[in-house]
């Protein structure tokens, strides 16, 4: 099991979306046929510097969502590769028949971009959490999803989903992201990045909640904890091989998610290792119901998600 | 460009070819969506046999014309113009119904060449054809885009997003079709759910309108070769046909939107097309 090199020390949180945004402009300077798709949110969802950059190539449809699914596989269909961001419910949960049908079925080259998923928006309400995103795209065929959790990663997602062709589904949470990486960590989809090789207990994380199971694992590792920690940024296709060899090792795994537990990064896990190596997976999310309106930080308080939660949580079953 | 009695002729005659090869691929399985398989003939005759630019040696020629069939259970007149324009062998049609036919009840893209969009669930192909008006635009293209909806499919709220966003962005090299038989599973579009008058709405939506006897070729082909109808404007044209055309017992009866072939209905059926064929084998000798 190889670990990566990253910071043990958090660098400065940057804003996912600028992030994104950063990634795209990059990423459409060296791809001439990346185009931006906005549907009435450009600038909320970071595109605002590539559209100021290559205004040819950025496409505004106002609030429709379900069509600009489509207009953005027949435009694929002519050999562009378009990035279309929005808020993740509105890119997955209102338009699923047209991302399944005309993206999935057909196998078009569009990354879809679902920004301030999970309780980003904290305050609105179910309406505009986004917690059933990846149980909902997980289910489509041939959809790649990553769920980059650092800004490192995020601009390496975006770099990746650029090159490979098919479509992808791409989420980014809103909060400010502390780094966690530095910039030469490998980011290959569909391979998991190990970053502690310990032996008792295997936490799994993915997107806005590694930074949390980063704390968690480095406050049990200090008390002597041996945490095998993984940052499980692409959800599909799960790297399978490494979650049985990390089941293998520890005999038990943790998975943690800003989403239901439901469908969601934990039950691929589960999925996984029923059929291949039967292990207990406890999985660390959103439970069965719609949740409730208040600050962040609050909220994931009050779904067991906060660093401190995750590790009592990990104390627990160790016990 | 108007046709000449021999181009008339022809195109006649294609019509009537491809009717032939929607009875015998529901002859095959048994029972297919017959009545806006035979309704959208002419449209599909028109494109396939006087319009578009396709190769069915290079089914993916960058140059084609595209033509994305959004009502995919019509999908029966969209497999016999591919056959008897040669993306497909003849024999394939006695495959429709089967496990493993390149020709399945909705198309897809992935079992024969020449489909542009896996179809079937209404409300889809608007959006989809509009992409690829916008992206061969984009990349500086010639290549024309065609779709064709159903007018029940007219009540599918995608459309509307779809059409206002072709008006928005100017995409005069998008030709869409509804095909307004008047009827739906469930009876007259009129009764069911109305979306009428269709012309306003379509023009409401920032589209150039043209209203015509969809099962006239000489009509299909001028509306065809006008287009774009308004420079700056995707152009929608509403063509009033007969479902079931051509089928004396089925024609403007819904029950025949999908069609279980009993026997006595099927010979009624190969008596009516042979009924056609004569009379146009008597029409050819008047042509000399």
């Amino acid at each position: 099991m190889k670990t990566v090199s990253w910071n043990r020390t958090f660098t400065e949180a940057k804003d996912p979306r600028k992030t994104f945004g950063e990634a795209l402009t990059d990423a459409g300077s060296a791809i001439p046929e990346i185009i931006a798709l906005s549907t009435d949110s450009s600038s909320g969802s970071g595109m605002g510097p590539f559209a100021k950059k290559f205004p040819e190539r950025h496409y505004e449809f106002g609030i429709m969502e379900q069509g600009a699914i489509g207009y953005a596989a027949g435009l694929a269909s002519t050999g562009l590769i378009p990035f279309y961001a929005a808020i993740a419910p509105f890119v997955t949960a209102r338009p699923y028949e047209m991302f399944r049908n005309d993206l999935g079925y057909m196998q078009q080259n569009v990354k879809v971009v679902g920004r301030c998923a999970g309780l980003t928006y904290s305050h609105l309400g179910p309406t505009h959490h986004s917690l059933d995103d990846i149980a909902i795209i997980r289910t489509i065929p041939g959809v790649t999803i990553l769920n980059p959790g650092d800004p490192v990663s995020i601009h390496k997602a975006v770099q990746a989903a650029a090159e490979f062709k098919g479509p992808a589904y791409i989420r980014i949470g809103s909060p400010p992201m502390p780094g966690i990486y530095n910039g030469d960590v490998p980011f290959e989809a569909g391979k998991g990045n190990v970053l502690m090789d310990g032996t008792d207990v295997t936490i799994i994380a993915t997107g806005t909640m590694l930074a949390n199971a980063v704390k968690a694992a480095m406050s049990l590792e200090s008390e002597g904890v041996s945490v095998c920690l993984i940052d499980m940024h692409t959800v599909k296709p799960l790297d399978t091989e490494l979650v049985l060899e990390a089941a293998e090792r520890t005999g038990r795994i943790v998975t943690v998610e800003e989403h239901y537990v439901t469908g969601g990064l934990g039950s691929a896990v589960a999925e996984l290792c029923s059929a291949n190596r039967p292990t207990p997976v406890h999985m660390i999310g959103v439970k069965d119901q719609y949740a409730s309106n208040g600050p962040y930080e609050e909220l994931l308080g009050l779904y067991g998600l906060q660093a401190g939660q995750i590790a009592d949580t990990v104390r627990n079953i160790l016990k | 460009m108007s046709l000449s009695a021999q181009e008339k002729w022809e195109l006649e005659e294609k019509a009537l070819s491809l009717r032939e090869k929607v009875l015998r691929m529901i002859k095959a399985s048994g029972s297919g969506h017959l009545g806006g398989a035979l309704s959208a003939t002419e449209i599909l005759t028109a494109l396939y046999f006087r319009i578009m630019r396709v190769d069915p040696q290079r089914p993916d020629w960058p140059e084609r014309d595209r033509f994305v069939l959004s009502a995919g259970h019509k999908c029966l007149i969209l497999y016999a113009a591919l056959a008897e324009k040669g993306f497909l062998p003849e024999s394939y049609l006695d495959t429709y119904g089967d496990l493993k036919s390149p020709l399945p009840g909705h198309p897809s893209m992935e079992k024969q060449p020449g489909v542009e969009a896996n179809t079937g669930a209404l409300g889809h192909g608007l959006s989809i054809a509009g992409g690829m008006a916008m992206g061969l635009r984009a990349q500086e293209k010639k290549n024309r885009v065609f779709v064709l909806m159903g007018d029940g499919e007219q009540a599918e709220g995608s459309n509307w997003e779809a059409a206002a966003a072709a008006s928005y962005h100017k995409l005069d090299n998008l030709l869409a079709f509804v095909d307004r038989n008047g009827l739906q599973i469930g009876g007259k579009t009129t009764e069911v759910m109305s979306y009428e008058p269709l012309e306003d709405r379509w023009s409401a939506f920032g589209w150039s309108v043209k209203t015509i006897d969809g099962n006239n070729i000489e009509q299909v082909v001028e509306a065809i070769e006008s287009a774009p109808f308004e420079a700056g404007k995707p152009s929608v044209i509403i063509a009033d046909t007969v479902k079931s055309k051509g089928l004396s017992f089925a024609e403007g009866d819904a029950a025949y939107h999908y069609w279980k072939a009993g026997a006595d209905e099927m010979k009624t059926a190969d008596a009516d097309l042979k009924k056609a064929r004569e009379i146009l084998e008597n029409a050819r000798k008047g042509l000399k």
